[in-house]
């Protein structure tokens, strides 16, 4: 065993020392090194002895002793040994400052070792292992954990000279100063470059700096340099390999760190180190190796935080939360280095986040945060602080941390998704849109992504999310996962809301899967329809006929289902598959498979009486088949269920209206308002728009209580505006309130809008909105296209049946005085509804304004053009066989007025048979007049055509002459030739001359008797039109009265009191007053009843009387119209 | 079953053609198509190739319905204006002209023998039988009020009849009203039997079928149409399918098959038995007002006439 001998002072006595028998008690030994003055190698020898022993005290108690005042001062010219004393120390006290973890006393222990390297320093100042000590202590703060350990072991374990002297660098390097440090190590390199600690320090400063190849090539210096160097020079080599990614090549130099013998079996660091490379392998395999060594490095030495976390780690997936909060306390509790703290609470934070105890988890993700310096080093706490804030609704923090995260790691798919879903919270809907875009370009085959994009799309842009859904499905059926019925579900519902019925009813069905809905529905050939003898006994219930009288009550039969159970048929319905059953109700209904929508709905009241939507939805079967009552009972089983449902009570509410109570649909409507506390825009609607009926209601109009009516729906209109901007409805009730209020071409802008706006989706149909713009066009007098505007609205939305509509457009045509279309139109409209005699009233009407109106111009044709003479003759008979039929409709609705079948008075209308059949006779003389006229005028056509003939005749006759002429001319030659010879022919010669001349004088006298004839005549005709026009003359006044009275008062009751006023004397003319009131009655008649009729779209009807009232032409001003009115009234 | 295409003719009239029906063939003509139009003609056209064979003037306002006797040498056209016109098929001479007011006339039938003239009187809730020897009105069958209601209640407006159909027999009629009921009639006895419940809109139209005299088709604008038991007073079925209005049913001279026409432009067959549409036909342009099977030995088509002015012609089989 080796010893030391400390040489007795003044002889030549030793003392032996053996090194493995040291005093216990250092003071001793201290006192023989103080009483024999030994050199101060020897007390470093000891000490280092000691060291080796473990005995720590003892080594600082020779060392303290061995750098005191005295010994300076004795030993002052003995340099290098108390620097060896001195660096020692200071490398003792960084080890200690290295292992402290409490912050205060590492300090103490760093600050201890700084004052002896600087004591030593002091002592030579180009002592360069004073340097490296010191350059090194720097780096311990920086340097990664594992390595701090290893450089001071290097240090003690090598307490040669030299070594000592590098622990000054040390110093700088604990400082976190690695330049200086860098610059302190290159100081002793530069002195020798083999020197291994300055080596090893510059390599730890180029580790730290990054220069991981450089800080690897050191190393390998080392280990050439001084082959036996201890284990973490190897660990050091793998670090440097491991960061420059030679995985491999760094497991192998921790290996070897731990299989050497003369190295480190028990290496925590490496045990470490090859953990976090096995786990670096992602291999199951690897993991439980990189376990196994953790646990390995937890025994060797309990204190390692990383080891530590690494456990809690493991063990969090494990799910021993127990265990996670043990180990990260006890890593907490050994290590103040920042991102080592960050991971331990991290896993604290983690444990507790996974158990749902989101406020702990909160809290110790905020600590981790709190220790990270830089995100980048550690993003992992701020995505689980950012996911707990969203938790716990805290966006704005959860935003800024989720943030951060995709500051570092801006292509994160599951950050940009959360980022997303609360930009959505936040009703930033553009950048959640960003967000989602750009997670799903990222990934292209996250289902999430693409679903939370459908989700956010659904309500803006159905055909992207539509998209979003389907691709989501897609991936979701690659990877073999369910589909789930939302996902279903929502694309069914895009495609239906998307008018794809057929891909919406495939996508329902699909995802309600079996069940016995699918038997319901399904409706495939039988063996006997009617017979009742089926086989299977859900069709059997089916086909059951039911008794016709209760065929009615049909949408609140359940017997069905009862019967289904008593035969043994489980009736189920899962409650997650109510909404999509639903929906494929709701499909049907558009389908038109009312039946099996019916079916569904009463399936799902069945199992499930408190779905109220359920209800509504028969309730609105029923009301589209007029059924009112069972229409009211069934909303009336709704609000059994929840009384306060606002949808409901508006539905009832509108039924009441139908029903003309209009006292209770108004309470209706307000309690459905105050249901909703205010909220729900559609029952302001609904009071708007009864406010509006009850404005332009009532027969008689009070223009006070018109104005505060109207005055109020449009106060109500607004406020609905104001909530909901773009609330279609209410922005067409304001346009009919304002053209209420003449205000014609603002109306107009907003239909238009609102117009444009209704065109897209299947749910929303606005028919009205088009009425009312056709009803502007109409009082601007744009007739062509208020008509091609009722028109397409009849066709795109009606299938041409509603008769209101047809009426609208005969009174267009009327307006426009195209009185064959008018005349169609209201014949179709009697067609399309045989019971309604105003139809028939105002085919009476427009057949005698026809007539009339055919009359007079049929004078003025005469007068002007009378070679159209035929033409007019026509006219005139088809407008006397018009009037034969307006008389013949008066005279039916006079028979029907004895059954009061209507509401016409009886009187009234046979003023309109009177005047009809005054005007027939008159008629009659005109259509005598104009036959005359007519065989006159063939009378003439034939005399021309005579002429003609004769002139032909005539000039035949001369061209004969001519013939004849020149003959004689020939012949006379012939004759001035042969004259010589045959004058015996002469005789004969003379008398042809003179027969040709008599007959020319003939033909001359025939023409002017012909020309005199038709004079004559003519003249004679002349006469007869004078007496005409005596007739006429009578007649035009009645047609200009008459033309008066249905222009105004068909429509317009207001100028009547002054034709009754100028017309007194004449008779035909009160009459016809009065039937003109007549119609303005009708036509009110008309309108309540079907202002009722429609939810929304009552106005449009109501805005017929408005449009009558304010002819652009004839109207003055509204003020007057009403005192008439009131005056007519009276 | 199924219906095929043959021809159409675009503008068969000048305007809506409302009315359509077959004229049995007689021992002179062949059967001949007789469709009624707001153009206020009637005309008579050759199945074959659609030619038009005549056309009869006559009457003021729309003619709403079309009906031939089972002898095929006579036919009546009834128009808006409460006209009967009845005349002789080959010569077009007025037989009779027919009026019964104040009562309106809407849809028209011969009986099955050709003795009676069943007459739809819209706003007096009845249906008027004329005599086809003399044509003289014989019986009105009158739609008992319901109970409770005066005569002044305007309620009365609902029993409004519109149309009406004989059972094969003969023995029984049956007519549809404005409010969605069909009143079942014993013509022998002039008596009312029932009430057939189920519709709740006005009953355009409505066929027996020809082989099993319990089943009445009903075309409603409820867009619905009904198999009744008329004599059980029981609901087969309610089917539905069409987009808006029933205007016309007709039931296939097998009596396996239903066809309509609707406001919603389409043709439709039925299969009863699966209650459902098997086939869906979309030549038309406008609301198609009559559909009806050839019930004589061709038996296999079906015409239909439309809004549009035009008439289609198919096989049926």
């Amino acid at each position: 065993m080796a010893s030391v001998y400390i040489p007795v002072q003044n002889s030549e006595e030793e003392v032996r020392v053996a090194l493995d028998q040291l005093p216990r008690d250092a003071t001793d030994i201290l006192d023989i090194l103080k009483a024999e003055q030994a050199p101060l190698d020897l007390w470093l020898i000891i000490a280092r002895e000691y060291f080796k022993q473990g005995k720590i005290e003892q080594f600082r108690q020779i060392l303290e002793e061995g750098s005191s005042p005295e010994i300076d001062e004795y030993y002052a010219d003995v340099r290098y040994e108390r620097i060896a004393i001195l660096n020692a120390l200071g490398a003792y006290y960084s080890y200690l400052g290295k292992i402290e973890t409490k912050q205060r006393e590492k300090e103490e222990h760093f600050i201890l070792a700084t004052q002896y390297y600087n004591k030593a320093s002091r002592i030579d100042m180009h002592e360069p292992s004073t340097w490296v000590g010191k350059g090194n202590l720097d780096g311990l703060f920086c340097h990664q954990i594992i390595l701090l350990s290893a450089v001071p072991l290097i240090i003690i374990v090598e307490s040669r000279v030299k070594c000592e002297s590098f622990l000054k660098g040390q110093l700088l390097l604990a400082k976190g100063d690695v330049d200086q440090a860098f610059a302190a190590f290159k100081i002793v390199l530069d002195g020798d470059r083999d020197n291994i600690p300055a080596l090893l320090g510059q390599a730890c400063v180029e580790f730290n700096r990054g220069k991981y190849s450089s800080s690897l090539e050191m190393y390998k210096r080392v280990l050439q340099v001084y082959p036996r160097c201890p284990a973490a020079v190897r660990l050091g080599i793998g670090l440097c390999r491991y960061k420059l990614g030679q995985f491999e090549r760094a497991k192998q130099a921790f290996e070897r760190v731990l299989q050497a013998s003369n190295l480190d079996p028990e290496n925590v660091e490496a045990l470490v180190a090859l953990g976090i490379v096995d786990l670096q392998s992602n291999e199951a395999s690897g993991i439980r190796g990189a376990t196994e060594k953790m646990l390995r490095a937890f025994d060797v030495y309990p204190y390692c935080a990383t080891a530590l976390n690494y456990l809690a780690n493991h063990f969090f997936f494990t799910g021993q939360h127990f265990l996670v909060e043990q180990l990260t306390e006890t890593a907490l509790a050994a290590t103040t280095h920042g991102s080592t703290r960050a991971h331990s609470y991290y896993n604290l934070a983690r444990s507790y986040h996974s158990k749902g105890d989101y406020e702990k988890a909160g809290l110790y993700y905020m600590a981790s945060v709190k220790e990270v310096a830089k995100p980048q080093e550690f993003i992992l706490p701020f995505y689980g602080l950012g996911q707990v804030q969203l938790k716990l609704g805290d966006f704005k923090s959860s935003l800024s941390n989720f943030e951060k995260v995709l500051e570092v790691y801006p292509e994160n798919c599951e950050t940009l998704k959360a980022v997303a879903h609360i930009y959505l919270h936040l009703n930033q809907t553009t950048k959640a849109h960003d967000a989602l875009r750009k997670a799903i370009r990222i990934d292209p085959r996250d289902p999430e992504a693409f679903l939370d994009l459908g989700e956010l799309l659904i309500s803006t842009d159905s055909a992207g999310a539509l998209d979003a859904f389907k691709t989501a499905r897609n991936l979701l059926k690659k990877a073999n996962e369910e589909v789930s019925i939302e996902i279903l579900n929502n694309i069914g519902v895009l495609h239906f809301e998307r008018g794809e019925f057929e891909l919406a009813e495939q996508t329902f069905m699909e995802a309600l899967g079996d069940g016995i809905w699918l038997k319901l529905i399904d409706s495939g050939p039988q063996s006997d329809s009617t017979g009742g003898s089926h086989s299977d006994p859900i069709r059997r219930a089916l086909y059951q006929p039911i008794d016709a009288n209760l065929a009615a009550r049909m949408y609140k039969d359940m017997q069905l289902f009862h019967n289904l159970e008593k035969d043994g048929i489980v009736v189920e319905l899962p409650w997650d598959k109510i909404t999509t059953l639903s929906n494929l109700a709701r499909l049907f209904e558009q389908l038109h498979k009312t039946e099996t929508a019916s079916i569904l709905y009463r399936l799902i009241l069945f199992k499930f009486p408190e779905y109220v939507d359920a209800y509504l939805r028969l309730a609105a079967i029923a009301k589209a088949r007029n059924n009112v009552p069972l229409s009211i009972e069934l909303i009336r089983d709704a609000l059994e269920v929840d009384d306060k449902n606002p949808d409901a009570l508006c539905m009832l509410g509108d039924l009441e209206l139908k029903n003309d109570d209009w006292v209770k649909a108004k309470d209706t409507f307000r309690a459905a308002r105050e249901a909703s506390n205010g909220k729900d825009s559609y029952a302001t609607l609904c009071l708007g728009n009864w406010n509006y009926f009850a404005a332009v209601r009532s027969e008689k109009r009070a223009p006070k209580l018109e104005a505060t009516h109207l005055e109020k729906a449009k106060e109500l209109y607004t406020k609905v505006l104001v909530e909901r901007p773009a609330n279609m409805y209410a922005a067409n009730g304001a346009g009919v309130v304002l053209a209420e209020k003449g205000q014609f071409d603002i109306a107009k802008e907003l239909f238009t809008q609102v117009q444009e706006a209704a065109s897209g989706s299947v749910f929303v149909q606005m028919p009205d909105v088009w009425i009312n713009l056709a009803h502007v066009h109409f009082a601007q007098g744009n007739f062509a296209l208020a008509i091609k505007m009722y028109q397409n609205c009849l066709r795109k939305f009606y299938y041409n049946t509603d008769n209101q509509i047809l009426l609208y457009l005969a009174r267009t045509h009327y307006e426009a005085e195209q009185w064959q279309d008018c005349k169609k139109t209201l014949l179709k409209a009697i067609h399309l509804a045989p019971s309604n005699y105003t139809l028939r009233f105002d085919t009476g009407v427009a057949l005698q304004k026809f007539s009339a109106s055919t009359l007079q111009k049929t004078k003025r044709t005469v007068d002007e053009v009378t070679n159209a003479i035929t033409f007019v003759v026509f006219r005139v008979r088809a407008t006397v066989a018009e009037l034969k039929n307006a008389v013949r409709l008066f005279s039916q609705l006079s028979a029907a007025s004895n059954l009061q079948f209507h509401g016409f008075d009886e009187k009234k209308i046979e003023t309109h048979v009177g005047y009809c059949k005054h005007l027939l006779e008159a008629a009659k003389v005109h259509c005598d007049a104009a036959e005359l006229e007519d065989q006159q005028n063939r009378h003439r056509l034939e005399l021309a055509r005579q002429a003609a003939i004769r002139e032909e005749e005539s000039r035949l006759a001369e061209e004969q002459k001519k013939v004849k002429l020149e003959k004689r001319k020939q012949e006379d030659e012939l004759k001035k030739v042969m004259q010589q010879e045959q004058h015996l022919e002469r005789i004969k010669e003379h008398w042809k001359s003179s027969s040709g001349s008599k007959r020319k004088d003939r033909a001359q006298g025939e023409d002017e008797d012909g020309a005199q004839g038709g004079e004559r005549r003519r003249r004679k005709s002349n006469k007869k039109r004078k007496r005409d026009k005596k007739a006429e003359s009578h007649m035009d006044d009645q047609e200009e009265n008459e033309e008066d009275n249905t222009n105004t008062n068909y429509y317009e009751p207001e100028d009547q009191v002054n034709d009754q006023v100028d017309d007194d004397d004449d008779d035909p003319q009160d009459l016809l007053a009065a039937a003109g009131l007549e119609d303005s009655d009708a036509d009110d008649n008309a309108a309540p009843a079907s202002n009722t009729g429609r939810r929304i779209r009552g106005w449009s009807e109501s805005d017929d009387d408005e449009p009558e009232k304010r002819q652009p032409s004839s109207s003055p001003v509204r003020e007057n119209s009403v005192d008439m009115q009131v005056s007519d009234g009276e | 079953m199924k219906l095929a295409w043959l021809r159409s003719l675009e503008t068969s009239h000048q305007d809506c053609v409302w009315a359509c029906t077959w004229l049995p063939a007689t021992d002179k003509s062949s059967g001949l198509l007789l469709t009624g139009s707001l153009d206020e003609t009637v005309k008579l056209w050759n199945p074959d190739d659609l030619s038009l064979v005549r056309t009869n003037t006559g009457h003021c306002l729309g003619v709403v319905s079309v009906a031939a006797h089972p002898s095929g040498k006579i036919a009546a056209s009834a128009s808006m204006d409460s006209f009967v016109r009845v005349f002789d098929v080959e010569s077009n001479n007025t037989i009779a002209t027919l009026e019964a007011p104040p009562s309106e006339v809407w849809q028209m039938q011969f009986d099955p023998r050709g003795t009676t003239l069943a007459v739809a009187g819209g706003s007096s809730a009845s249906v008027k039988l004329w005599d086809t020897a003399e044509w003289k009105l014989i019986a009105t069958l009158s739609i008992p009020r319901p109970e409770g209601s005066k005569p002044s209640d305007k309620g009365n407006n609902k029993k409004f009849v519109l149309s009406v159909a004989w059972s094969p027999s003969g023995r029984q009629l049956a007519c549809g009203s404005m409010d969605g009921s069909i009143s079942v009639f014993d013509v022998q006895r002039a008596k009312f039997l029932h009430h057939l419940e189920g519709h709740t809109m006005p009953v355009r139209s409505l066929a027996y079928s020809p082989l099993d005299p319990r089943v009445l088709v009903s075309g409603s604008d409820d867009e619905r149409i009904h198999m009744y038991d008329a004599e059980g007073k029981t609901l087969f079925s309610s089917m539905s399918g069409h987009s808006s209005w029933v205007l016309s049913v007709d039931v296939s001279p097998d009596g396996a098959a239903v066809a309509s026409g609707s406001s919603d432009r389409t043709v439709k067959l039925w299969d009863p038995k699966m209650r459902a549409a098997v086939q869906t036909m979309t030549n038309h342009t406008d609301q198609v007002w009559g559909v009806k099977f050839e019930g004589g030995a061709r038996g296999s088509l079906l015409a239909s006439v439309s809004d549009d002015k035009s008439i289609s012609l198919y096989n049926y089989s």
